[in-house]
Order: structure tokens, then sequence, then C-alpha cells
């Protein structure tokens, strides 16, 4: 996973989530917003590289998520130097590497739990169009949850094929990995009922 | 608690095999196994007490519920712990997923945390409350299964071979705390026969019929005599 909760007692740990959200989302998306130029990226970079050690999170931490997005990074830079001028390729990636690396202080520092609550809070209004708030933060935790187990029958799935000489290949990798996912998924829904979730 | 588990005529079609054929029963004793063949009918036979399973014909009730017509009563009577750990983790760190079982109960944020604290005390697992429950291993997810089920204070326990994917050690371990003296009634499938000769009663399944209830050792040595033909 890109990111999970890392324990610690600094007032960003102990600051309520709904509210936490709510300026990260402001930081974020005034990151966002700024022009495509080279101080925009300088700007961009101080503003994570502070909210890192303003948080007490810490700059190790920080370095763990720019290595984590290192992928979003070549991906995005590639293409976008293809199409814009150097400038606008760096200042661009640079601020949607700042805007998911800052969103990733939430999780960081928040038990899912206490998330989860928040969220419920936050989506309450929209209950009077019908949304159920607990049942829509379910579904975020299970697929927050999901993401490693599916690497894991992915990485299992491979394993077998090449146990069994298969040759590596889009289609014959699919078509396991959707049954033995299809499968976990008819478990975890049974999981969920068991456990109290109708 | 004093109502017994009692199944009359029960069949269950999934999709064109019958899972369950004329299944009934009356069950009144504190720890059950089921034992069986891959494919008798003991997972589904769990499935419809644990209300999973919809009876295609016949009644069931489980300790005065009817799990079909009552699934909310259900769920605060029955625990249920499958053989797969990794299916019943929802939550991403231990404490988290031990808390999740509590979500529905809405209990105020002090009294979950202390059932929490107390369970995960319970299992072992107080040292490893924060870290990320898939990077556990396969007999810790198992006593995390274990420690959600638990938390909701269930009267009836069913485990679905709880110690399938476990090495020994891991299984004595689960087996420990699931047989273990409580007030709690246990339902367990299992292909472990030495386990199944620690209930009180044993069913014993064959071809989707129940064919055996009664003494565990005699329904063991029954079940192993059969098989050896």
């Amino acid at each position: 996973m890109l990111t999970l909760y890392r324990p610690g007692t600094s007032w960003f740990y102990r600051a309520p989530a709904g509210p936490k959200a709510f300026v990260l989302l402001l930081v974020v998306l005034a990151v966002s917003l700024l022009p495509s130029t080279y101080l925009s990226a300088a700007i961009a970079g101080a503003v994570t590289v502070l909210a890192y050690i303003v948080s007490r999170v810490g700059v190790a931490e920080l370095g763990h998520q720019v290595v984590a997005t290192r992928w979003i990074i070549v991906i995005t830079f590639g293409f976008q130097v293809l199409f814009l001028p150097m400038e606008s390729a760096i200042a661009n990636t640079a601020r949607v590497v700042a805007a998911i690396v800052i969103a990733a202080l939430l999780v960081l520092t928040t038990r899912v739990g206490d998330l989860l609550d928040a969220f419920e809070r936050g989506l309450r209004p929209f209950t009077r169009f019908g949304l159920d708030p607990a049942r829509v933060a379910l579904v975020l935790a299970v697929a927050i949850t999901t993401i490693p187990v599916l690497t894991r029958l992915a990485v299992g799935v491979r394993e077998a094929q090449r146990a069994r000489g298969a040759r590596a290949g889009l289609r014959s990798f699919v078509i396991p990995f959707l049954v033995v996912s299809l499968k976990h998924a008819d478990e975890l829904g049974d999981a969920l009922t068991a456990r109290g979730v109708s | 608690m004093t109502e017994p588990i009692i199944l009359d005529d029960v069949c269950v079609m999934l999709g064109d095999r019958l899972a369950l054929d004329s299944v009934s029963l009356h069950l009144d004793a504190h720890r059950i196994a089921v034992i069986g063949s891959n494919g008798s009918g003991k997972s589904t036979f769990a499935r419809v007490l644990g209300g999973l399973v919809s009876p295609t014909t016949g009644t069931v009730s489980v300790h005065g519920v009817d799990p079909v017509r009552q699934s909310a009563a259900l769920r605060r009577l029955v625990g249920f712990v499958f053989s797969n750990p990794d299916a019943q983790i929802i939550m991403p760190t231990v404490a988290e997923d031990a808390a999740f079982s509590l979500r529905s109960e809405k209990l105020p944020r002090a009294e979950s945390a202390e059932r929490v604290r107390v369970a995960l005390e319970e299992f072992g697992l107080t040292e490893l409350a924060d870290r990320a429950a898939y990077d556990l291993s396969g007999g810790q997810k198992q006593l995390l299964a274990l420690c959600g089920a638990v938390i909701r204070r269930p009267q009836l326990m069913i485990a679905d071979e709880p110690t399938a994917y476990l090495d020994a050690r891991n299984a004595r371990l689960i087996a420990d705390h699931l047989l273990a003296p409580t007030d709690r009634r246990l339902v367990l499938v299992t292909h472990d026969l030495e386990l199944a000769q620690r209930c009180d009663v044993a069913v014993l399944f064959e071809d989707g019929r129940m064919t055996g209830v009664g003494d565990p050792a005699d329904l063991v040595s029954r079940y192993e005599a059969s098989l050896a033909c």
C-alpha cells in the first residue's frame, strides 16, 4: 500500500480527523492550483517539506512516500515532457506528487476507524438524498484493506503459473486472477455478514 | 440459552447440486463437532446455522432463532469463524479490525476501546495492536479473526475448519481458545479427528446426508472405518 497509519503522538496525530482532513484538503487544493512554473514547483516542494516537519511526521517518512510515488513521477513526467515545455512538465509533476504526498499525511496520522467516523459524520447531510454514510465508509475501508490482498493473490497466480511452466501473458493471468478475486469477494461478503454487516 | 439447535427435514440446493439432503437434527450439547469428507455437507450445514445459506426446504431453529426470518437476532447470537483468515480481515490494522465487529453495536467510544483492549489481551494480540493485519502470520490472522468474532460476545460460535490453514502449533492454539470452558456454545466443523473427540457430541455427514449423531469417539471410529473401505 502507498500509505498506512504510523503510530505517533504529535499534535497532528491527536488532531480530530474531520478538521485535519479539511485543512489538508485546502493545502492540496492550493498546491494543485499553482501555475506551471519553476517557482511553483519549488513552492510545492517547500510546502510539502514544511507539512511533514510541522506535523512531526518527519522528513524520513516524506522520503519513503516520494519513493512510493516513483512510478507516478515517471509516468506523469514522461507523458508531459513529450507534449509540453520542460518547465510545465516539471511543475505539473511536482504539483501532482506534492498533492499525493501531502494527502498521505491524513492516512499516516489517522487511524482508519477515526477516518471512517469522520467520513460518516461528513456525509450525514446527504442521508436525505438516500445515501447511507455507514455503508459508503465501509466500502472505503474494504477497498483500502483489499489492495494488499489483491497484490498477494496476483503474486500467487503468477507463482502457480510459473510452477506449471506456463508462459507469462496478460490473458493467461487475467482470467485466473479474476476467478480468485471473485472467490475472495464471495468469502469477504460472508465474513461481513457474519460480523453483523447486513 | 437452553433451547437446542433443531433442523427439520432440511434440504439445500447449491446450483444443481443437493448439498444437504433431508437433514433432521435435535442438538442440545455444549460443544458439537461436525465431521465428514470434503463435499459431504458439513460446511453447508454450518452456513445454514450461521444464516449464510438459506434452506431450500425444511425449517431451522438455532437456540430459538430462525436464521432466515430473524437474521438480526441471529447475528447477535452467533459468531462465525471461517477457514481462510485472509478473507475475514476487514480493517487495515489489528486493533481496528477487532473494533470493526463492534461498529454495528454503536457503543460509546470508551466502552468499545475497553472491549478491544480486553479481547486483544485475551488472544495475545496486544503487542500487535497497531500492526498491519495483512503482515501477520497465518496463525496470528486466525487469532485475530477469532478475536473479531468473540468480541461481540456471541452465545454460539460456529467455526468452519478454523485450523485448516495452520501449522500444528497454531492449530492447537486456536483449538484451545475455541474449546476453552466458557458459557459459549460451539459448532466445530473439522477434519481434525482428535479435535472432534474433544467435543461433547459429533455429527457425521456423508454425501449431503446426516448419517450419525452421538458420542464423538464412536462416530470418529465409524468414519475412519468408512475411509478404510
